[in-house]
C-alpha cells in the first residue's frame, strides 16, 4: 500500500504540474465563472441534497455568478423543511441553515426552535467529532442568521476539552474516540468546531487551552506536504479510510478550520508565510476541477484564505511566459490576490534573470519594474542588450510600499518564473554540393533560399558525397544550434532517412559520404526528395524547406543485404470496392443459316420425290391387295402397325422419351409380328395357289 | 457472515440477467465501462469526458488500476463491456488484470480506450504493442512541432501540439467536420506495418518530431514527420475496436475548455477541437456508430419468390440482402453503393456491386456461370471505420438435364428430312412390294 500511495502521490505531482501551467500560476479568472455554470448544474431545477446546493451556492457567490432566483424557490422549500421538523439529522440541519445563510429563506426572529434545541441537545450529547462539527457550526449559524435566541452553550470549556481529546500528538485528530484512525481532514473540522465553541462561549476561554491548541496546528504544519515549486498541500496519510478525501478537500478542511478559527480568536496565529503562499499555489494551481465537490473546496478554501485575519497571499502571475523580441513585447506582470483583485501599491524587482543551461551570471540585475496604473501591471519595456533568445529563469521579489501591509499582506520571498524568449533567426550562406570523394573537389553547387522550396535537382553515384551547409545567428549576432536541424532523404519507395545537421563553430554542416552509406540506403537507387527542417523553441522562423531531389547511383543490392522495411500502407486505399468482375460464358458452336438447312431439307425431300415419280413411272398398283375381307383386315393392320411403328418414331422425336417409347415399341412389335406373319402367309399361300394353277 | 454470502449470493442472481442483458448482438453499445486510473483525481480534471459518457447512457465504474479487488470477469462472465485505461504511470495493475487479460478482454470483442502519456509504463507500452501501436521507446521523449504548435502553449518548448490532419472517415469522427485543431500533449507512436488492421486517426505534421525537449539531440530521432501517430484506433477482426493516445491530456478538461490558435496561422477559436474529436472518437470505440447487422443472404431464380436447393447452370438469378446500421437507439437502414457480392467457387466468377433501394435492401441480379460445381454468395464487407461484414451461403449450381438441351436445332433439319423421308418411302414400298401385280 506504500508503495501504491507512493505512485500515486507521483502522478499527481504530475498532474498538477500539467494543469498547472507548469508553474505559472494564474489567479482565478472568467475560465471558473464560465465552468462553474457547468460544474454545478441542478438536475430540474433543484439540487439532490442540501449539502450540494449548499457548495454550488456558496461556489456561485464566491466566483459573483448570481444564480439565487433560479434556484431558490425549490431549495428553500427543502431548508424550511428541513428546519422546520424536529427529526432532522444535524448533518442535513447544518447544511440547512449553510443555505440559508445565501438564500435567506427565513431570517430574523422566525427562530427555529426545534432545531436549536436540537443542536443543544446534540453538542451535550455528542459523541464523535462530526456530531460536534455539525451541532456547533450549526448553533453559530443559527446565532448568525436570527436574532433574539438564547444560546447558551452551557459549559464551553467542558465541550472544548472533549473536542481537545481527540487531538493527536502529531497535530491530526481522530473522528471519536473509539476509532485510532488519525486524520488530516478532521483536523480541519475540529479548527472549525472550536472556533465555533470559542464564539458561542458565554465567558472567555481559559487562554492555556488556546495556547495548547496553537501548538496542535503548528505540529500539524510540520506534516504539510511539499512541492519543488514552492507549493504546500496536506494530505491523508492513510489512503484507506477516508478515500474519498484526497489532497484539496483536505487542505480546503485544513484552511477552513485555521480561518473560523482566526477570526474568533484575537491573539493571532503565527503560521510561517510562505505556506500560506504555497497553499493557495497548490489550489491555484490545480486548475479547473471538473468535479463539484473539488471545485467548492477549491473556490472555497481560497475565499477562505484571501479573507482571513493571519495573512492575504499575493500572487505573481505573468500575462505570457513567451516573450518575442522581434515583437518587441514588454514583459507583463501582474500582482493580485488569488481572486485577482487588485493588491496594495508595492513595487516588484527583476532580481536576477539566469539563462537556463549556461552558468554564465545573471543577465539582469535588480531591476525595478515600472508600474502601469490603468491596467494594473507592472512591466519591462525594454530588455537590456544582451538578452538574447533563449530559455531564461526571472526572479521575481516583491516590496510592499507601506510597511503596515506587512502583516496583512504575504507574498513569496522570491518568485522564480520559467520563460522563454523567443526571435527571428537569420539563415545565411545556405548551400548544398555534390563532392568527389577522392581528391574532395566540388562537382556541383547550388545556392539554396531556404525560405522558399527550391528545385534543385543533383545527382551522385556512391562514391561522391553531399554536403550541405548553412550559418543560423541569433539577432545579436551569435551562433544559434537548433534544436531540431534534420537532414531528410526520401526514396520514391517512401523510405526515409534522417540525419542531424550538426554544429561547429560558426556552421552548420553535414557531409554525407554515400560509401559508407550504401548499405544504409538499402542500395535503392533512384531519386530521393531532400527535406530539410530547422527549428527550435526560441525561433520564430522555424521552417520545413523541400530542397529538391538527387538522383542516386547505387551499386545493385547484393544477396545478404538487408532489404528495406516494410512502409505502412494507406488505410485509404485497403478499403473500398473491389473491381466488378462478370463471367465469361462459352460461345455456342457457329451454326448455319436456317435458310441454308431449309435448302438442304428440300434436296433431302427430292430422293423421296423422285422415287414417287419412279413408282409412277413404273406403273406399279396394288392390284393383288387380298380381296377376302379377313386378309384385308389383317393387311391393313399389318401396315397399320407399321404406320403406328413410324409415327411412333415420329413422337419419340417429338416428345417420348425412351421408355416409353420401347415400351410401345415392343407391344407394337409383338402386335406386327402376329399381323404380319398372318398376312405374308395368306399373300404366299395367295400366290402359290397363283403357280400351282 | 453466512448471511453476508447469502445475500450476495442472492443480489448477484438477482443481477444475472440484467449483467447477461447488455452488449448483445442487437444492441451491440457498450454499456458497463470500466475506468482504470492512476489517480482519482483524473475523475475532476478529465470530467468533461467522463460526463459526455455518463449523459450517453454509459455506466461508468471508476476504479484505481491498483485496485486489488479489480476484475474483469466473473464465474467467466464479462462485468464490463469496455475499458479505458488512464493510468499510464502504472508499472502493474492490481487485482488479476494484466496485459494478458486486457488483450483477452479486446479478444472476447469488447472495446479498450488506452491513453499512454510522457512516461507510460511498461505495461502501457505493452498493451499498445499488442494492439499493433509502439510507442517511442525513449520515456522522456515527448511530440515536438516547432511549426505547429499551439501559441498558447505557457512552457515555450513546443510541445502542446496543434493537430489538424484527421483521418477522412465520416464515420470515425462524424459527419460534423472538426474545424480547430486538437490540442495534444504527449508521447509519439508508430503503426506497426504488418498489422493492417490499425490506423493513424491524428497524424502529426511533417515537421513533427519525437525528443526529449530539454536536452540536446545526439543521435536523429527514431520518430519524424507525419509518420508519428498521434491517437490511433484499430478494430480488430471480431470488431472489438481499440482507440490508443499518446496523450491524456488530449482527453482532460483543461485542453477541452482551451482556445487554440495554431502558430503563424490566422485562425483563432474558442475552443479547441479536442471535446468534439474525444467525443466523436468514444462514439465511434463504443459502437454507438459505425456498427453493421446484415439480414440473411437472399436468393431465387428471376420470377419467382422461393430460394432453390439447387441452381442449373445459365439461370437468371436474383440476390438480396438487407443491411442496417446501428444509431446508438435504433438500427437505421444502411445506405452505400459498394457492398458487393460474389458467386464464389475457390475463386469469384461473379463479383457485382449491389444497388440499395436506400431502406436498406441491398439486391443485383445476374446469370449463373455455366460452370458446374459448389458455389457461395459472398458479402465481405470492409469499410473504413465501420465493422466488416462477413457472410456467406452455399449453393449447388448442376448442369443441363439431358433432355434440357435445344431439341429442334434448325442445322439438323436435313437429318431429320432424311430420317422421316427415308420412313415414308419404306411405308409406301411395303405396298408396293407386297401388292405388285
Amino acid at each position: 500500500m506504500m508503495a501504491g500511495g507512493g505512485v500515486r502521490f507521483l502522478v499527481l505531482l504530475l498532474v498538477v504540474a500539467i494543469c498547472g501551467a507548469a508553474s505559472v500560476i494564474q489567479p482565478i479568472s472568467d475560465s471558473h465563472r464560465s465552468a462553474a455554470l457547468d460544474v454545478f448544474v441542478p438536475v430540474d431545477g433543484s439540487y439532490k441534497s442540501l449539502e450540494e446546493a449548499y457548495e454550488a451556492l456558496k461556489s456561485l457567490e464566491i466566483l459573483g455568478i448570481d444564480k439565487k432566483s433560479d434556484l431558490s424557490s425549490a431549495t428553500c422549500e427543502n431548508v424550511v423543511k428541513v428546519l422546520g421538523s424536529s427529526s432532522s439529522t444535524l448533518k442535513d440541519a447544518f447544511y440547512a441553515l449553510k443555505v440559508n445563510g445565501i438564500l435567506k429563506c427565513k431570517t430574523g426572529d422566525a427562530v427555529p426552535k426545534d432545531i436549536v434545541s436540537q443542536l443543544q441537545v446534540g453538542v451535550k450529547d455528542a459523541k464523535s467529532l462530526l456530531d460536534f462539527y455539525y451541532a456547533v457550526r450549526g448553533l453559530v449559524l443559527v446565532k448568525e442568521q436570527f436574532s433574539g435566541i438564547d444560546l447558551s452553550l452551557g459549559d464551553a470549556e467542558a465541550i472544548f476539552r472533549s473536542i481537545k481529546a481527540l487531538s493527536q500528538s502529531d497535530g491530526r485528530w481522530r473522528y471519536s474516540s473509539n476509532n485510532p484512525e488519525s486524520s488530516t481532514f478532521a483536523a480541519g473540522l475540529a479548527f472549525d468546531a472550536l472556533a465555533g465553541v470559542i464564539s458561542l462561549a458565554p465567558s472567555e476561554i481559559d487562554q492555556s487551552l488556546i495556547q495548547t491548541l496553537k501548538t496542535g496546528i503548528l505540529k500539524l504544519f510540520d506534516s504539510i506536504e511539499k512541492y519543488d515549486d514552492g507549493t504546500f498541500y496536506f494530505d491523508e496519510k492513510s489512503v484507506n479510510a477516508h478515500e474519498s478525501q484526497g489532497p484539496i478537500s483536505t487542505t480546503a478542511s485544513v484552511i477552513r478550520g485555521l480561518t473560523s478559527f482566526s477570526a474568533s480568536e484575537s491573539t493571532g496565529l503565527n503560521i510561517p508565510g510562505d505556506k500560506i503562499v504555497g497553499l493557495a499555489k497548490f489550489f491555484l494551481g490545480v486548475g479547473v476541477p471538473g468535479d463539484a465537490k473539488d471545485f467548492f473546496n477549491q473556490i472555497d478554501a481560497l475565499a477562505s484564505l484571501e479573507d482571513n485575519r493571519f495573512s492575504v497571499p499575493l500572487i505573481l502571475s505573468l500575462s505570457s511566459t513567451v516573450i518575442s523580441l522581434s515583437k518587441k513585447e514588454p514583459l507583463k506582470v501582474k500582482v493580485s490576490t488569488v481572486f485577482g483583485s487588485k493588491a496594495p501599491a508595492l513595487s516588484v524587482k527583476l532580481a536576477q534573470a539566469l539563462k537556463s543551461g549556461s552558468k554564465d551570471s545573471s543577465v539582469i540585475n535588480n531591476q525595478e519594474l515600472k508600474f502601469d496604473a490603468d491596467s494594473a501591471t507592472y512591466f519591462l519595456d525594454s530588455f537590456p542588450k544582451n538578452f538574447d533568445v533563449g530559455k531564461y529563469t526571472l526572479v521575481f521579489e516583491i516590496l510592499l510600499d507601506d510597511s503596515t501591509h506587512e502583516k496583512v499582506y504575504i507574498t513569496e520571498a522570491q518568485t522564480k518564473v520559467p520563460i522563454a524568449a523567443t526571435g527571428v533567426i537569420s539563415i545565411e550562406n545556405a548551400e548544398i554540393a555534390v563532392l568527389d570523394s577522392d581528391v574532395g573537389s566540388v562537382e556541383s553547387q547550388k545556392k539554396l533560399d531556404l525560405t522558399k522550396d527550391g528545385a534543385v535537382s543533383l545527382s551522385a553515384n556512391h562514391l561522391q558525397k553531399i554536403r550541405l551547409s548553412f550559418q543560423l545567428t541569433t539577432p545579436l549576432g551569435h551562433v544559434f544550434k537548433p534544436h531540431q536541424a534534420f537532414f531528410k532523404l526520401k526514396h520514391e519507395s517512401q523510405v526515409e532517412h534522417i540525419f542531424l545537421v550538426k554544429t561547429s563553430g560558426k556552421k552548420s554542416e553535414l557531409v554525407l559520404d554515400f560509401l559508407g552509406l550504401v548499405e544504409k540506403l538499402y542500395y535503392l537507387s533512384g531519386k530521393y526528395e531532400i527535406q530539410l527542417t530547422i527549428g527550435d523553441a526560441s525561433m520564430e522562423n522555424s521552417l520545413l524547406s523541400n530542397i529538391g531531389h538527387i538522383e542516386l547511383d547505387l551499386p545493385e543490392r547484393p544477396e545478404k543485404a538487408p532489404r528495406p522495411p516494410l512502409q505502412p500502407t494507406e488505410p485509404y486505399s485497403r478499403y473500398g470496392p473491389k473491381a466488378e468482375i462478370s463471367h465469361i460464358f462459352r460461345v455456342p458452336e457457329k451454326l448455319p443459316a436456317k435458310q441454308l438447312s431449309l435448302v438442304f431439307l428440300g434436296l433431302i425431300a427430292l430422293p423421296f420425290v423422285g422415287f414417287l415419280i419412279g413408282l409412277m413411272r413404273l406403273g406399279v398398283n396394288i392390284k393383288s391387295f387380298p380381296s377376302s375381307a379377313g386378309s384385308a383386315i389383317s393387311a391393313l393392320l399389318f401396315h397399320g402397325g407399321i404406320g403406328a411403328v413410324l409415327l411412333l418414331y415420329v413422337l419419340f422425336w417429338l416428345k417420348l422419351d425412351l421408355f416409353t417409347t420401347l415400351k410401345a415399341l415392343s407391344l407394337l412389335g409383338v402386335f406386327l409380328l402376329f399381323v404380319g406373319h398372318r398376312t405374308l402367309s395368306q399373300l404366299a399361300s395367295a400366290s402359290n395357289k397363283l403357280k400351282s394353277a | 457472515m453466512m448471511n453476508l454470502s447469502r445475500s450476495v449470493a442472492l443480489i448477484s442472481l438477482f443481477l444475472l440477467p440484467l449483467l447477461s442483458f447488455s452488449f448483445s448482438i442487437d444492441n451491440p453499445t457498450d454499456r458497463r465501462v470500466l475506468v482504470l486510473l492512476d489517480d482519482l483525481s483524473l475523475k475532476s480534471s478529465h470530467s468533461i469526458f467522463f460526463n459526455s459518457l455518463k449523459s450517453r447512457g454509459f455506466d461508468l465504474d471508476f476504479k484505481l488500476a491498483e485496485d486489488s479487488k479489480l476484475a474483469l470477469q466473473r464465474y467467466g462472465q464479462y462485468l464490463y463491456d469496455g475499458l479505458i485505461i488512464f493510468a499510464p504511470s502504472t508499472e502493474r495493475l492490481g487485482g488479476s488484470l494484466d496485459s494478458k487479460s486486457i488483450a483477452d478482454f479486446v479478444d472476447s470483442g469488447r472495446d479498450l480506450i488506452l491513453s499512454a502519456d510522457t512516461s507510460a509504463s511498461d505495461l502501457i507500452r505493452g498493451i499498445a504493442t499488442e494492439c499493433g501501436v509502439d510507442f517511442d521507446e525513449d520515456s522522456s521523449a515527448m511530440v515536438i512541432d516547432h511549426s505547429s504548435f499551439s501559441v498558447s502553449d505557457v512552457d515555450g518548448d513546443h510541445t502542446l501540439i496543434a493537430a489538424d490532419d484527421l483521418v477522412k472517415s465520416d464515420v470515425i469522427l462524424g459527419k460534423t467536420k472538426i474545424e480547430a485543431p486538437v490540442l495534444f500533449r504527449g508521447v509519439a507512436h508508430s503503426l506497426n506495418p504488418t498489422n493492417n488492421l490499425v490506423l493513424k486517426v491524428l497524424s502529426a505534421s511533417p515537421s513533427a518530431y519525437s525528443a526529449n525537449p530539454s536536452s540536446k539531440l545526439s543521435s536523429p530521432p527514431q520518430l519524424t514527420g507525419s509518420a508519428i501517430s498521434l491517437v490511433s484506433v484499430m478494430q480488430a477482426r471480431n470488431n472489438a475496436r481499440v482507440v490508443i493516445s499518446g496523450s491524456l491530456q488530449l482527453f482532460s478538461d483543461r485542453l477541452l475548455r482551451s482556445g487554440v490558435q495554431k502558430a503563424g496561422s490566422p485562425n483563432q477559436y474558442e475552443k479547441s477541437g479536442n471535446e468534439q474529436f474525444v467525443t466523436e472518437l468514444s462514439k465511434w470505440v463504443f459502437h454507438e456508430r459505425g456498427h453493421l447487422k446484415a439480414g440473411s443472404l437472399v436468393h431465387h431464380r428471376v420470377g419467382e419468390t422461393d430460394e432453390p436447393a439447387i441452381y442449373r447452370i445459365k439461370d437468371d438469378l436474383e440476390f438480396s440482402v438487407e443491411i442496417y446500421e446501428w444509431s446508438g437507439k435504433s438500427w437505421e437502414p444502411y445506405v452505400a453503393n459498394d457492398v458487393q457480392v460474389q458467386f464464389y467457387m475457390m475463386s469469384p466468377y461473379v463479383l457485382k456491386t449491389l444497388s440499395t433501394d436506400k431502406k436498406g435492401l441491398f439486391h443485383t441480379s445476374f446469370k449463373v456461370p455455366d460452370v458446374y460445381g459448389v458455389f457461395q454468395f459472398k458479402v465481405e464487407y470492409e469499410k473504413l471505420g465501420y465493422t466488416t461484414l462477413s457472410l456467406s451461403k452455399q449453393i449447388p449450381v448442376r448442369p443441363y438435364r439431358h433432355n434440357e438441351y435445344e431439341r429442334f436445332i434448325p442445322t439438323a433439319y436435313p437429318y431429320y428430312g432424311a430420317c422421316f423421308t427415308t420412313m415414308a418411302g419404306f411405308f409406301v414400298f411395303s405396298f408396293v412390294y407386297l401388292y405388285h401385280k
